[in-house]
C-alpha cells in the first residue's frame, strides 16, 4: 500500500512517515502544496494524508483539482481547523475523512486502514481469502488459524494481494503500490518475494496468470 | 410625550408661539375695529349736526333759528331715546332755544362751555351721561344765523347713544375671542400632528434598530428622508465594520489554533513511544494543553460574539451539509440520519455556532447509534411573542444510551465516558457552553428510540 503524506511541518511529516512506515506502508512525502499536488496527480497512491494549510497551494484546491482530473484515491484531511464548516468544506471538496490536530497517531492509522479497506471494497477490518486471514488492525496474517511470520516487504505484498483478491494484479501495479517513489524498481524482486511467500503459505493460493500477473483465489485450482 | 424629546421641543415651541401671537393679534384687531366703529359713529353724528346747522341757520333773513326738518331719524321724537339735538343761543343769550322732543325737560351741556377746543372741522366732541345715566357721545358746532359773521350765534349739539356702540364692540370682541381660541386649538392640534408625522422616520429607525438587536434584520432598512439618510448609511457601515471585526477576530483565533495545534501534535507523537515516566508526563501535559487551547479558543470565539448586533441563521441550510458530511464520515457504519426541520426555523445567532452545536451532537449520535439518528427541529407557533420565541432541537440515537448517573456526570469539560470511541471528549460540553452563551439550555434525556436524546433550546430568529 502506498501512502502520500502532504504536510508542511517538518517534524509532523517525519513522525507520520515513521508511523506509517512501521505500519507497513510505502510512504512518499511532500512539504508543500505544489509538490503534493504533482505527486498525487502522477503516482498511483492507495491513500493520501493531506494538510489544509500548505505553502504554495492549499489542501482544498489540491483536492478539488485531483477530483476534477478523476483521481479517486481516498484522501484523509489532517488539519488544525476543526470547525464543522471546515469539515464540510473539506468533505465537499472530495475528502473521505477528516482528522483534527492534535490527534492520536493510532486513531489516524485506524482511519487510514479503514479507508484503504473501503477503497478496495472490504467492509470488515479482517480480510479472508481461502485459508488466509488478514487482520488489518494488528497487521497479522494467519493461515488456518496459525500465525505466519512475514518480513515487512512480504507483508506489504501479501496485504496488497489480499485487499485486491479475486482480481489479476500486474507486476507493474505491484511495483507501483509497494515501493516508495525513490525505490529502485526492479520487477524481478517481486518474483523473489512471491517465491518466498509461497514457501510460507499454501503454494496454490497465489496463482500466476501468465503474461498478466498474479491472482489470489479463494478456491485454489486443484493440482 | 416625554419632556426630553424632540417631539416635545418642537411641540412646545410651536404652541408657545401660537399662544403668544394669537392674543396680540386679537388685541390689535379689536382696537382697529373699535376705532373704526367709533369713527363711523362720529361721522354719522357729524353729518346730523351739519344737516341741523344748515337747516336751522339756513337764511340770514330770519331773526330766529328754524326747527330742522328732514332728519329721517324718528328716534329724535321718542323721549329719552338716546338720540338728541339741541340749539342754544350764545350771543345774544336771549335768542330762541330749540330742542328735540326726545330731550323732554333735560338739556345737554355745551362742550364749548367746558373749554373743549374744536377739531379741524370746527366740531367739539364730548362724552357725557344722559337723562337715564346712559353714556352719550356729543358733537357741537357753533354757527351764526345765515352763516354770516356778526349775526347772533348759536350752539348746535347732536348726541347719540355711546352704549349702543359699546355693545357692538363687546359683541365683536366676544366673537373675535371665540374664533381666535378655536384657531389656536386647531393650530395646536395641527402642530401635534405635524410633530408626530414629521418625526415618524425616527420612530421607523427605532423599530429598525430593535429588529437588528433581536436579529430579524441585519441592516437598517427602508427609505428614510434626506436629513437622516446619512445616519442610516453610517449606521449600516458601522454594523458592517462590527461584523468585519468579529470575522477578523475569528480568523485570527483560527490561525492561533493552527499555530498551536501542530506543535502539540508533534510533541505528543514524539514521546508516545517513550515508556519512561517522562514520556507519560509529557503526554499528560500535552493533553491538558490541548484541552486548554480548545477551551480558550472556544471562549475567545464566544467573547468575540458577545454584544455583536444580531445575526439570524436559517436552520435547514445548516443541517443539510452537516448531514451530507456526517453520512460520508460514518459511511462504513451506514447510519441513517432522519431530519425533520421546518423550512421557516431560524436561529437568532451565528451560523458557525449553530454548526458547531449540531455538528457535535450529530457526530456523537452517529458514533453511538446502531442504525438511526433522529434530528427534530420545532418552531413555536407564530402567535407567540416575538421577543421570547425559542426553537427546540432534539438529537437522538438508537444506541445504548446513558444511565442517569452518567448523564449527570457528562458535560463536564473533557470527560469521556468511553475511551474506545474516538473523539476529544469536548463535544458535548462545547455544545452546552455555546447554548448557555445564547441564553439557551441543553438537557440530556433518554430517547424513546433507546439511546441518548439531547434537547437544545435556543432563541429563535
Amino acid at each position: 500500500m502506498r501512502v502520500l503524506v502532504v504536510e508542511d511541518d517538518k517534524d509532523l511529516n517525519r513522525q507520520l512517515v515513521a508511523a506509517l512506515g512501521d505500519a507497513g506502508y510505502a510512504v512518499d512525502t511532500a512539504f508543500d502544496g505544489e509538490e503534493g499536488y504533482f505527486l498525487g496527480d502522477t503516482e498511483p497512491y492507495d491513500i493520501v494524508i493531506l494538510d489544509i494549510g500548505l505553502p504554495k497551494m492549499d489542501g482544498i484546491s489540491i483536492l478539488e483539482q485531483w477530483r476534477r482530473s478523476d483521481r479517486k484515491m481516498p484522501v484523509i484531511i489532517l488539519t488544525a481547523r476543526d470547525r464543522w464548516s471546515d469539515k464540510v468544506a473539506g468533505m465537499d471538496a472530495g475528502a473521505d475523512d477528516y482528522v483534527a490536530k492534535p490527534f492520536h497517531m493510532e486513531e489516524l492509522l485506524a482511519r487510514v486502514r479503514a479507508q484503504v479497506r473501503r477503497a478496495s471494497g472490504h467492509a470488515k477490518s479482517e480480510i479472508e481469502c481461502g485459508p488466509l486471514r488478514l487482520d488489518t488492525k494488528t497487521a497479522r496474517v494467519t493461515c488456518d488459524g496459525q500465525q505466519i511470520r512475514l518480513t515487512s516487504h512480504e507483508y506489504r505484498l501479501l496485504a496488497y494481494l489480499m485487499h485486491h483478491n479475486g482480481r489479476v494484479v500486474s507486476r507493474t501495479e505491484l511495483v507501483e503500490h509497494l515501493y516508495e517513489q525513490d525505490f529502485d524498481r526492479d520487477s524481478n524482486t517481486i518474483e523473489v518475494f512471491i517465491g518466498r511467500l509461497r514457501k510460507k503459505i499454501p503454494v496454490d493460493v497465489i496463482e500466476t496468470v501468465r503474461g498478466l500477473g498474479y491472482r489470489l483465489s479463494e478456491t485454489p485450482s486443484p493440482g | 410625550m416625554r419632556f426630553n424629546s424632540l417631539a416635545f421641543r418642537l411641540f412646545a415651541t410651536a404652541a408657545a408661539w401660537t399662544l403668544l401671537v394669537l392674543p396680540i393679534a386679537g388685541f390689535i384687531i379689536y382696537r382697529l375695529y373699535r376705532d373704526d366703529v367709533q369713527t363711523s359713529f362720529d361721522g354719522q353724528l357729524l353729518k346730523l349736526v351739519n344737516a341741523i346747522t344748515v337747516d336751522s341757520m339756513g337764511s340770514s333773513g330770519d331773526a330766529q333759528p328754524l326747527p330742522p326738518s328732514n332728519l329721517y331719524e324718528p328716534l329724535f321724537e321718542v323721549t329719552h331715546s338716546g338720540w338728541y339735538w339741541q340749539i342754544t343761543p350764545l350771543s345774544p343769550a336771549n335768542g330762541r332755544k330749540l330742542v328735540s322732543p326726545s330731550l323732554a325737560t333735560w338739556s345737554l351741556p355745551s362742550p364749548a362751555a367746558k373749554s373743549i377746543s374744536p377739531d379741524e372741522t370746527g366740531a367739539r366732541w364730548l362724552n357725557v351721561k344722559g337723562p337715564k345715566g346712559e353714556p352719550l357721545r356729543m358733537v357741537e358746532v357753533i354757527d351764526s344765523l345765515g352763516h354770516e359773521p356778526g349775526k347772533p350765534t348759536y350752539s348746535i349739539i347732536v348726541a347719540g347713544p355711546q352704549d349702543w356702540l359699546d355693545h357692538l364692540v363687546v359683541n365683536f370682541r366676544y366673537r373675535l375671542t371665540t374664533a381666535l381660541a378655536l384657531a389656536g386649538l386647531g393650530l395646536v392640534a395641527v402642530t401635534l400632528f405635524q410633530v408626530r408625522f414629521g418625526l415618524l422616520p425616527l420612530r421607523q429607525i427605532e423599530g429598525g434598530l430593535a429588529n437588528i438587536r433581536n436579529g430579524t434584520a441585519s441592516t437598517l432598512e427602508g427609505e428614510l428622508p434626506a436629513e437622516i439618510a446619512p445616519l442610516q448609511s453610517e449606521l449600516n457601515a458601522l454594523i458592517r465594520s462590527n461584523q468585519a471585526i468579529v470575522d477578523r477576530a475569528r480568523t485570527q483565533v483560527g490561525n492561533l489554533a493552527h499555530a498551536l495545534k501542530t506543535p502539540l501534535a508533534v510533541i505528543a507523537n514524539e514521546v508516545r513511544a517513550d515508556k519512561s515516566g517522562l514520556g507519560e508526563k509529557i503526554i499528560e501535559q500535552t493533553e491538558s494543553m490541548k484541552q486548554s487551547v480548545t477551551r480558550y479558543l472556544d471562549r475567545a470565539r464566544m467573547a468575540a460574539r458577545v454584544g455583536v448586533i444580531g445575526r439570524v441563521t436559517p436552520v435547514a441550510p445548516v443541517i443539510e451539509p452537516l448531514v451530507r458530511t456526517l453520512q460520508r464520515i460514518h459511511q462504513e457504519k451506514g447510519v441513517v440520519i432522519n431530519v425533520d426541520c421546518p423550512t421557516e426555523a431560524r436561529f437568532s445567532g451565528e451560523k458557525q455556532d449553530l454548526e458547531e452545536m449540531l455538528g457535535n451532537l450529530l457526530d456523537n449520535a452517529c458514533k453511538w447509534a446502531r442504525r438511526e439518528v433522529y434530528l427534530k427541529v420545532e418552531v413555536p407557533p407564530s402567535t407567540s411573542r416575538a421577543r421570547n420565541r425559542r426553537i427546540a432541537i432534539t438529537v437522538a440515537d438508537d444506541g445504548p444510551g446513558l444511565t442517569d448517573e452518567q448523564r449527570a456526570r457528562i458535560g463536564k469539560r473533557g470527560l469521556r465516558l468511553d475511551e474506545t470511541k474516538p473523539g476529544s471528549g469536548l463535544g458535548l460540553s462545547i455544545v452546552m457552553e455555546l447554548a448557555h452563551s445564547y441564553g439557551g439550555t441543553c438537557d440530556l434525556a433518554r430517547a424513546k428510540e433507546g439511546g441518548l436524546a439531547v434537547h437544545l433550546n435556543l432563541p429563535a430568529g
